[in-house]
């Protein structure tokens, strides 16, 4: 078999060109020669211009701090929306004791003793009310206690009162039950609406737990960075139609705000040369005098004035 | 030792930029507001003298006209104006301007009018509402019918001081219409009013051009049988034939200096395109080609000339450099492109291409780049010019059955018609300002 295989093997090299493997491993080399070729600077990689992210500020609260975070995360509403997902499983489980507090004063100072003998199952709350009917009479001899159940034992005597007890025990049951009932199905709504949140969040981003926030921001407030605000109050304010433009013309201007949002003084570190479009910024900038919020401290800015968005879309 | 100091000199320097103040950098690259907010007061009586609002309605009509074409302003609604709309106050310490910029006007125009015997005197301020300056102010003095042209200067006036490059509205239009049944010459405000006939040839007259240094048009007229480029003074109306070589003498379009004028001869058996002396001398023959080659456009340098040529098959917009001769081609999409018209900027020619049977007006870079369509939908679209300024342009539109002039902005926006019903008008050409 072996024989045979090298056999055909020969065979076949032997149908190849004499110099075929060199060409071959030259092949190899050379195609691997490619991509290394593509990374060197002979071939220039043209980097992909991001769109520009639009940021609509609908609350303009300022902060000093400004969070990081990405402009598509959810408000910072989000936190508490994920919290109740985890509680949702626990509570279940939990809350049902909690619940059964009203009923507490009567049966708590008895509870321990009689509860395990009569009824080994004691897990669930519903149970102990059936118990206190016969507990209240064997204790009230040892223990003189239960000063608030006073009525109740003594009136337990007669049966119509102790009917008007059970009467009452029943309702508050039904009630017990209901709240029972009413805080599972809260929960599951709850459950699911941080579900859904979760899921409508991990659609944009995978990471659902990114806080709101500015893209300039490094601290911990949750809100507009000053910077963000000031932009696009002096942006609100400056008009200029696209058939003044002449040419692509850049300005830069120096502005100085007091933490009042008071203009102090401002300057042209440049002025673009076209009168008319400086002009147009000397009227954004009068317009800008007194900004709508304070800032959070005393701000210089430098703020490069050009028509590159507008000029594009035309 | 040396060393330490020379360590400690350089952390301190190292450190020194961080010392200084922080200050924010932020960039704006695009207005909030893309057109500027203007208002724009009634023209009240000045002094003694009686009022006469039809002169304030009417300046009013055609100064808002021409702003609105030039696409720069969004109008402040008049209704919401307040007290101060209502004073005649031209000077700077006169006027209000806290009410206008409540308004959210950056701009006002604020103008009175006086008539004394037959003559108007009107004067005009635009403020600048925001810093509280005078831009501009102008006294006029005229005949009564001298309104719309005293509005449509001060229009350009405006525009002067807005965009710092005066306006066309105080220019003229010729065309040809077939009014009276015959292909005739005709003038006519930026606007559309006051239409003049030029010519009485009661014959075809076409393709009018403008001197750019004379009042003086040339067109081309079958008056005499043959298709004969005409030279015509406005003003003393005295006419005469320029160039009466046998076959076609048409198209003819006067250089940027006024010097020459380029046409197409077809004197050979075949056109081809030519420079004239304006004594009617064949100066030079720009292109040697059997195919048709039709529709002369000088670049604004005066170095260049975009003609029709279908010298590769389909009629085709190509350059030829008038020294070298070189001929190079320009569109090529499309199975139907003629009527080129170089900007005076010298940016852009627009030229109509028939697609689906309909012409539509298109702009091209001199390199064959940046093609775009201008207009779109229903009607032929032809023979486009531009204004003075580059800022606009005209054209004949078919639209409706009968053609008419229309005009619109260098960007194919505000589109409108501007001759009457009725003349069937075609071949716009449009004169330097007046």
């Amino acid at each position: 078999m072996e024989s045979s295989r090298k056999q055909r093997w020969q065979q076949l090299q032997s149908v190849f060109e004499p110099g075929f493997k060199q060409m071959l491993l030259i092949s190899v080399l050379l195609h691997l020669l490619v991509p290394i070729l593509y990374y060197t600077p002979l071939f220039p990689k043209h980097e992909i211009e991001k769109p520009p992210v639009y940021r609509v500020n609908l609350v303009n609260k300022i902060v000093k701090n400004p969070q990081a975070g990405r402009p598509e995360a959810a408000p910072v509403k989000q936190k508490p929306a994920v919290k109740p997902k985890p509680k949702p499983e626990p509570k279940p489980a939990v809350k049902p004791k909690p619940v059964p507090i009203p009923p507490k004063p009567k049966p708590v100072p008895v509870k321990p003793k009689p509860e395990p003998k009569p009824i080994p199952p004691k897990p669930k709350p519903e149970p102990k009310p059936e118990p206190v009917k016969p507990k209240p009479e064997p204790k009230s001899a040892p223990k003189p206690a239960p000063v608030k159940k006073k009525p109740q034992p003594k009136p337990a005597v007669s049966k119509a009162q102790e009917s008007a007890l059970e009467a009452r025990l029943k309702k508050m049951r039904a009630a017990q039950k209901q709240k029972a009932s009413e805080q599972a199905r809260k929960d599951k709504l709850a459950a699911l609406r941080a579900a859904a949140i979760a899921e409508s969040s991990n659609i944009e981003s995978p990471t659902t737990d990114a806080p709101v926030g500015m893209m300039d921001g490094k601290g911990d407030q949750a809100g507009v960075s000053a910077v963000a605000f000031v932009q696009e109050f002096i942006q609100k304010q400056w008009s200029f139609s696209k058939y003044q433009a002449a040419g692509s013309p850049e300005a830069e201007v120096k502005l100085f705000y007091n933490a009042h949002g008071t203009l102090l003084h401002y300057k042209f570190l440049k002025k673009s040369g076209n009168s008319v479009f400086d002009e147009s910024l000397i009227r954004a900038i009068t317009k800008s005098r007194q900004l709508s919020q304070p800032l959070p401290e005393s701000m210089e800015f430098h703020i490069i004035f050009n028509l590159k968005d507008m000029l594009d879309k035309s | 030792m040396k060393t330490f100091e020379i360590g400690v000199l350089l952390i301190i320097l190292l450190c020194l930029p961080f010392s200084v103040a922080f200050a924010a950098r932020i960039e704006i690259s695009a207005p909030g507001e893309q057109t500027i907010p203007l208002a724009m007061t009634r023209l009240l009586p000045m002094g003694v003298g009686a009022a006469q609002p039809a002169i304030a309605t009417e300046f009013q009509q055609v100064l808002l006209g021409d702003l609105d074409l030039s696409g720069l302003f969004d109008m402040v609604d008049p209704a919401a104006f307040l007290g101060d709309a209502d004073k005649l106050g031209l000077r700077r310490n006169d006027i209000d301007f806290n009410q206008w910029r409540m308004l959210g006007s950056e701009a006002l125009i604020k103008g009175g009018y006086r008539v004394t015997a037959g003559r108007v005197t009107i004067e005009l301020r635009l403020f600048d509402v925001i810093t509280q300056r005078l831009l501009t102010g102008r006294r006029y003095v005229g005949k009564l019918t001298d309104v719309r042209k005293i509005a449509h200067t001060f229009a350009d006036q405006i525009l002067k001081s807005l965009t710092g490059e005066k306006g066309p509205f105080a220019s003229k239009i010729a065309y040809i219409s077939k009014r009276t049944g015959y292909k005739e010459l005709y003038l006519m405000d930026v606007d559309g009013y006051h239409p003049i006939q030029m010519t009485n040839h009661r014959s075809i007259v076409l393709n009018p051009d403008f001197s750019p240094t004379r009042k003086e048009l040339i067109f081309t007229s079958y008056s005499k049988g043959n298709p004969d480029l005409f030279r015509k003074e406005i003003y003393t109306g005295r006419e005469s034939r320029l160039s009466l070589k046998p076959g076609l003498n048409i198209g003819g379009r006067y250089s940027p200096d006024g010097r020459e004028i380029a046409l197409t001869l077809s004197k050979d058996k075949n056109s081809e395109i030519y420079l004239l002396g304006t004594d009617g001398t064949i100066h030079r023959r720009l292109t040697n080609h059997y195919s048709i080659d039709v529709d002369p456009s000088w670049s604004p340098k005066g170095n260049k000339i975009a003609f029709v040529s279908d010298r590769r098959g389909n009629p085709n917009i190509f350059i030829v450099d008038i020294h070298s001769l070189d001929v190079t081609r320009l569109t090529f999409e499309g199975k139907y492109n003629a009527t080129p018209a170089w900007s005076p900027k010298g940016d852009k020619i627009a030229f109509s291409r028939m697609d689906n049977g309909v012409f539509n007006v298109f702009t091209i870079r001199e390199d064959g780049t940046d093609e775009r369509q201008l207009t779109f939908g229903k009607g032929s679209k032809e023979h486009p010019r531009w204004s003075p300024d580059g800022r606009f342009l005209i054209y004949s539109n078919d639209l409706g059955g009968e053609k008419s002039i229309w005009i619109m902005r260098a960007d194919g926006t505000g589109g409108r018609k501007i001759s009457a019903r009725g003349g069937n008008d075609s071949h716009p050409a449009w004169s330097d300002r007046w």
